[in-house]
């Protein structure tokens, strides 16, 4: 009797042992494929709103920046109007950058490896790396480029992301203006087991009166493997008025 | 700015993949080019299969009835999303005759956006340009 008592003691501890551990020592696991939450596939149940990304926070460029930003949309819609879009990155086969790759245009895929998240964007195969338990680096120590520097830790069930070194020519989301001092928070989250969120945060005290947010929602995609995609044969060009136009072939 | 009318993606085995992406957070505006109202249907004979990224291409010869051929070259969907919405590469080769659903250029010129596709082998595939969705009429 003292033997099965004793047994059954060591196996609830080693039971509470191996809990507490899952929940203290390892980190959530946010590997695999991921689609756009909630998606549209025939004969779907509705979305659970719970999991739905939740609204966007407003914009608020300054007023030097806001006002050359409305007039650039409104040449934008202006423009598709009459049929002659004006051309942008993307018509060039420039990739995305941060933050916009991180949009579920296409999937995604993230890989959890020891001191590093690396997250792969299907379109035009963008890959960023984040650094685990490392310190940020100054911003005008990182070469401004697409995709930045990241660092990141975990608190409790949430990645914090830092981003930095994103240049001034890769647009923000909805190609936003933003200055060499944007710094990009992400904290991502599993808010179901199979459903991810990225808060995305926009800090900016050149271009943005308050910081601005906004979220982006994944469904986890088991089983689906990345295709690759290598933008080699732009059809679309850009005329001399900055339009875009297909190149049509004689045969 | 177009709106979006969703339509589902032939291809069951791939409705759990089905994405529906709002256009205007894209920034892709070239599908302002076509004319999605006065759509056009294209029957003749395929002379060049382009499966590359950032879009598939069908170049189609189209006899007029004054007995010559016009040439014309229509824009498809990634080889990505036309994969996730049931084609395969295979689909299509030089030589088919195929009848094409396309949104003309809105400049008159002789291409478009494919809208559906009826193969030579009587399949109907539709583009999934943007990916899950249709313009709005």
């Amino acid at each position: 009797m003292k033997t099965l008592l004793l047994s059954l003691v060591v196996l609830a501890a080693a039971a509470a042992a191996f809990a507490s551990a899952t929940a203290a020592g390892s980190p959530p696991d946010l590997s695999g494929t991921w689609s756009v939450y909630p998606g549209r596939a025939k004969g779907s149940t509705p979305p659970d709103p719970k999991l739905v990304a939740p609204p966007p926070g407003p914009l608020l460029l300054k007023p030097k920046y806001a006002q050359p930003y409305e007039a650039m949309r409104a040449k934008q819609r202006e423009s598709d109007q009459r049929g002659e879009p004006l051309a942008n990155a993307s018509t060039e086969c420039i990739p995305n950058g941060m933050p916009t790759m991180m949009f579920p245009i296409y999937p995604i895929e993230i890989l959890q490896t020891r001191g590093q998240v690396t997250i792969i964007q299907e379109a035009m195969s963008q890959v960023r790396r984040i650094y685990l338990g490392q310190p940020q680096m100054k911003i005008e120590d990182v070469p401004p480029g697409y995709f930045g520097h990241s660092v990141g830790h975990w608190e409790g069930d949430t990645l914090v992301v830092d981003t930095v070194g994103v240049k001034e020519e890769v647009l923000g989301y909805k190609d936003t203006p933003h200055s060499s001092q944007m710094r990009i928070t992400e904290r991502f989250r599993l808010v179901a087991p199979d459903v991810l969120h990225d808060q995305i945060t926009v800090e900016d005290p050149v271009t943005l009166e308050k910081p601005w947010t906004y979220t982006f929602a994944y469904r986890r995609n088991p089983g689906y493997q990345m295709l690759e995609y290598v933008c080699e044969n732009n059809r679309e060009y850009v005329d001399d008025k900055g339009v875009t136009r297909m190149r049509l072939q004689d045969r | 700015m177009s709106s979006i009318r969703v339509a589902g993606l032939t291809g069951a085995a791939l409705a759990g993949l089905a994405m529906l992406v709002p256009l205007a957070a894209s920034g892709h505006h070239s599908f302002a080019m076509f004319d999605h109202v006065h759509r056009v249907t294209l029957a003749g004979t395929v002379t060049r299969f382009q499966w590359t990224n950032p879009h598939v291409f069908i170049e189609l010869d189209v006899p007029e009835a004054n007995g010559q051929t016009k040439h014309f070259s229509i824009e498809c969907a990634s080889p990505n999303v036309l994969m996730r919405g049931g084609w395969k590469y295979t689909d299509v080769k030089v030589g088919d005759k195929v009848k094409l659903l396309i949104n003309p250029l809105k400049d008159g010129s002789a291409g478009g956006m494919l809208e559906e596709a009826t193969l030579a082998d009587g399949r109907t595939l539709g583009d999934s340009n943007p990916p899950g969705g249709v313009f709005e009429r």
